[in-house]
């Protein structure tokens, strides 16, 4: 929780040089991984912005997503509204969901407003099936979406164009002062209103941001992959990696959701060829309740005892 | 000119309990009351009324001749009254000065974004409250229950505070702790804030304060110089029990 240091900066740029020679360095097929990875690893900061920091645990992000991703989805395909104005629209209604998420934290919290957060997920996951299922596709869900690019390289770079740019505004955004109320609210709600901020406000941001990603994340995910299906989005599965990638790459912090969201989808790609079944996530709950179990904190804390035992530093 | 802080016709009842019953008094400007009772006689619910953690059922509180009977805690904060708790309640994975900042903030979100933290500020209330140089960075779990208190106050002083709540502020301290807080304490005072002091060790609060109100399920039972109210037999006898 410190100020922005030089290698701070330095670790950024080196961030982005890598991801920026990747699609020399390895197949395309690693490519399409990797976009994977770069949306998930949006994901998880979108979940880490509101429940790392505040402590309110979402259970709802598919909730959140999936707002952004049908409606950007339902708006280009069926009223052929172009690209440009459909993601904005998306992403506004994406943040209207926030507020609705919001709305149970002004009260409850713990283990009480996660299952809150779970149940507006199912409620979305039954409400895209039944209500005008013309629109929504049912659930079946659609397929035939407009896609923004083809191709593995020029998807890729979008997809990390994006992942950059939304962590690196995320990170100087935690780094300011509202960073510390936010994580301030995770530590001790009482003490934070004692000290005469208002909890309520600080919390409606905390949402509308994590919101925000979600949406854009949501509306750009759906347009990559040209399809959406409710069972899969919807699906817890879909909700613990993101949250496991959080919490294992290391919670409320920026770059460790990112770690995690790659470390999660290299393991499962890795397992596939030895597991080709479910059985892959008996794997990937082993590893992460150790890893989970061995640092709390998360690979980014392990980095950095490891990186200060190389160079010595306490 | 009004008093920093006004109680009048306070009542608060948890259903048929009343826990504030009809109380009165007044805190002058630079003063230190000290509020007294034995336990359960509803000092805390007091305190908890003035910040607006309960809202209390009939009465008013005024601040500086200002009705915050119906503001939120964070507004009255803001208005310049503030309290620490019994047990400390810090931000456990931030530093002191970490801690210090959350109370110096902003409520303003567009604020806590474009403005720096003024560390001058955070280090001056940190030494301010007797914290050394070494402490700045440690966090809550690397101190002793007196240097959470002093944090508690640091945090409640970078608020602006003009009108400090300390409730049983030598609950847990050592004998070296009191004489500590109590030095603070009058710094403070002799810098002009006013204080309402709730404890339960009379002796270190005598000479902390101007004068003292006792309480007893709810009321008041006795009011005045701090030898006035000890020698009142009501309050002897909610102490201990014989007149």
């Amino acid at each position: 929780m410190t100020g922005i240091r030089w290698y701070h900066l330095a670790l950024w740029i080196a961030f982005v040089a890598i991801m920026f020679v990747m699609p020399q360095l390895v197949s395309k097929g690693t490519l399409r991984i990797i976009i994977m990875a770069n949306f998930l690893a949006i994901f998880a900061i979108s979940w880490d912005v509101l429940s790392g920091r505040t402590g309110y645990i979402s259970f709802g992000h598919p909730f959140l997503i999936g707002i952004g991703a049908y409606t950007s989805a339902i708006l280009t395909k069926r009223f052929d509204v172009p690209l440009e104005v459909a993601m904005p629209i998306a992403v506004l209604m994406t943040m209207i969901g926030g507020i609705i998420v919001f709305l149970p934290a002004l009260r409850i919290k713990g283990s009480y407003f996660a299952l809150v957060t779970l149940a507006f997920m199912e409620l979305i996951y039954q409400l895209v099936q039944v209500i005008r299922p013309d629109l929504t596709g049912g659930t079946r869900g659609m397929s035939g979406i407009k896609t923004i690019t083809r191709g593995a390289v020029s998807n890729y770079y979008l997809s990390a164009s994006l992942l950059i740019a939304i962590a690196f505004s995320m990170w100087l955004l935690m780094k300011t002062q509202l960073g510390i109320a936010l994580s301030a609210i995770g530590m001790n709600e009482e003490s934070v209103r004692g000290s005469g901020l208002s909890t309520t406000k600080l919390k409606l941001f905390a949402f509308l941001t994590s919101a925000f990603v979600a949406g854009i994340g949501g509306a750009f995910y759906v347009h990559y992959l040209g399809s959406i299906a409710p069972r899969a989005l919807f699906d817890i599965n879909f909700l613990f990696t993101i949250i496991v990638a959080a919490l294992i790459g290391g919670a409320s912090t920026i770059i460790g959701p990112i770690i995690g969201a790659f470390f999660l989808t290299f393991l499962l790609e890795f397992l596939r060829p030895y597991l080709p079944g479910a059985e892959r996530y008996f794997i990937y709950g082993m590893v992460a309740l150790l890893l989970y179990m061995y640092q709390p904190k998360g690979l980014i804390a392990l980095m950095h005892t490891g990186w200060n035992k190389l160079t010595g530093a306490r | 000119m009004s008093h920093p802080l006004e109680i009048t016709n306070l009542v608060k009842r948890f259903g048929g309990l009343v826990a504030t019953n009809d109380l009165s008094f007044h805190v002058e400007q630079g003063q230190s009351v000290g509020l007294i009772g034995p336990n359960g006689a509803g000092k805390t619910t007091v305190f908890a009324q003035i910040m607006g953690e309960h809202r209390q059922t009939s009465g008013t509180i005024k601040l500086y001749g200002k009705d915050i009977g119906n503001k939120t805690t964070p507004e009255r904060i803001r208005l310049g009254v503030s309290r620490t708790y019994q047990v400390p309640r810090p931000f456990s994975d931030m530093t002191v000065l970490e801690n210090i900042r959350v109370g110096q903030m902003s409520s303003s979100i567009w604020k806590m974004i474009t403005t720096r933290p003024n560390h001058e500020r955070e280090e001056e209330i940190a030494h301010s409250v007797g914290f050394a140089e070494a402490d700045l960075h440690k966090t809550p779990g690397e101190l002793s229950m007196g240097d959470l208190r002093k944090l508690e106050m640091a945090r409640t002083i970078a608020t602006g505070t003009s009108v400090m709540l300390l409730d049983e502020v030598f609950a847990g301290l050592t004998v070296a702790e009191i004489a500590q807080i109590a030095t603070l304490i009058q710094k403070m005072r002799s810098d002009g804030m006013t204080f309402l002091i709730v404890s339960h060790d009379l002796k270190a609060l005598e000479p902390l304060v101007d004068s003292l109100v006792a309480i007893n399920y709810g009321s008041k039972i006795a009011e005045g110089s701090f030898a006035e109210v000890m020698g009142n037999a009501s309050v002897r006898e909610s102490y201990l029990g014989v007149v």
